[in-house]
């Protein structure tokens, strides 16, 4: 079956530490929730789909583009977010690229664009990441802990992402341990304890 | 690939444009090492072209970490160096991008250290060309081995230790080779300049291919 992403069988050791156990997990098209307690290994096997981590053992398979979020917000300090969000999206060379300036102001940040990201709040950093969902659509997207650091208002805004991508065919993986208002959209539940997927 | 180096590297140069953190640092130390190590060593002493010469590329050797282990610094505040791993091609780009960049920077500290140099030193230089060729080879050869080491150390508590650690041994030899080549270039020896900076090229050379080969096995 043709999926979004697949882990067969991977372990991954980090500091002489084995975070995952023969991890076997297929993402398809739709929603897959990814939960487990704090330091289960859910952030993790994001990132080992993502390919950010060495695998011990296992293989991981990516059918498409790959768009990883993670709990950080991956902007460089220094520039400003339209030239963080641009240069990601040229570098990845999305063709017919959704207008970056829009799809901020889209997430509530149409003033300030010029500052450099490390003027911004934490809350407003995280508006800026979560815009990728619509610079850069992806056939997978991962996201950790999505809601994390958000208010009220990009909470929905974020939930409206999640339909678009969802309406858009596309596959995603978030990755909470909260939020269960997102199990009846999800076409499959995952747990992870001690980096074992046990359900 | 030369799009996407091109594109880290413009992004490279524009955060440095604009928090000048590493540039400052790097010119501000090269100055402060070649006024101290003249006035250490002695005017006489360091007017020598070979001492002249191993003050200066020392200098820049250091000016180079620092410059380049700051610049990772940036990246890894707010993870923004998994952005571009992430992406196909990311760490192919990531390593020639910021070679690139740091090349540049280089460059600007290289030409404020040798200006400083040459006045405070009140150095005469036999073949200006030729001290110009060699300077722009070794300050294309160090990059490739900073970089890489940065890398290796990414992840790593101590890294600011461990850098200077890792990468001066394995800069010896285009330290000595820079050395050499201005000291032929100030003393004359247009053969002798020539030489050395054949060496710097085939270093920058060697190094970038190890450096292509290591990096993204190295950053995961």
């Amino acid at each position: 079956m043709d999926v979004g992403a697949t882990l067969r069988g991977v372990t991954a050791i980090l500091d002489d530490r084995v975070v995952l156990r023969e991890v076997d997990l297929s993402v398809g098209p739709g929603l897959c929730l990814l939960r487990g307690p704090n330091g289960a290994g859910k952030t993790t096997v994001l990132r080992a789909i993502a390919g950010l981590i060495p695998l011990a053992a296992g293989s991981r398979e990516i059918h498409g583009d790959l768009l990883a979020l993670g709990h950080r917000p991956q902007l460089l300090r220094g520039l400003s977010a339209i030239e963080n969000l641009t240069f990601l999206q040229r570098f990845r060379g999305v063709r017919d690229a959704p207008a970056v300036g829009p799809a901020l102001a889209a997430w509530g940040l149409g003033v300030d664009l010029a500052r450099p990201v490390e003027a911004l709040s934490a809350g407003q950093r995280r508006r800026v990441a979560l815009a990728r969902l619509d610079t850069e659509p992806c056939a997978v997207t991962l996201l950790d802990e999505p809601f994390a650091e958000l208010d009220d208002s990009a909470a929905r805004m974020l939930r409206q992402a999640i339909d678009r991508t969802l309406e858009a065919g596309r596959s995603l993986l978030v990755a909470t341990h909260g939020h269960p208002e997102l199990d009846l959209r999800a076409s499959a539940v995952m747990r992870i304890e001690n980096g074992r997927v046990v359900a | 690939m030369i799009r996407r180096l091109g594109l880290v590297a413009g992004r490279e140069l524009l955060a440095e444009r604009r928090q000048p953190d590493g540039l400052v640092a790097a010119v501000t130390f090269i100055a402060l090492l070649v006024l101290l190590e003249s006035l250490v060593v002695g005017p006489v002493s360091a007017r020598q072209p070979a001492v002249a010469g191993a003050l200066f590329w020392i200098a820049l050797a250091f000016a180079a970490i620092l410059a380049a282990t700051r610049s990772f610094d940036r990246e890894l505040e707010d993870d923004a160096l998994d952005a571009i791993i992430a992406l196909p091609g990311g760490r192919d780009a990531l390593f020639a991008g910021k070679v690139l960049a740091l090349t540049a920077v280089l460059a600007i500290v290289g030409a404020v250290g040798g200006v400083l140099s040459l006045v405070l030193l009140d150095l005469e230089v036999a073949l200006a060309g030729h001290l110009l060729l060699v300077t722009a080879l070794g300050v294309l050869a160090l990059p490739t081995v900073v970089v890489l080491d940065v890398v290796l150390a990414l992840r790593l508590r101590a890294r600011a230790a461990l850098v200077p650690i890792l990468a001066l041994p394995v800069l010896i030899p285009q330290l000595v080779a820079a050395t050499q080549g201005s000291a032929s270039a100030l003393s004359g020896d247009a053969t002798g300049s020539l030489g050395w900076s054949a060496l710097l090229l085939a270093f920058a050379f060697v190094y970038a291919v190890l450096g292509f080969t290591i990096v993204p096995a190295a950053i995961e």
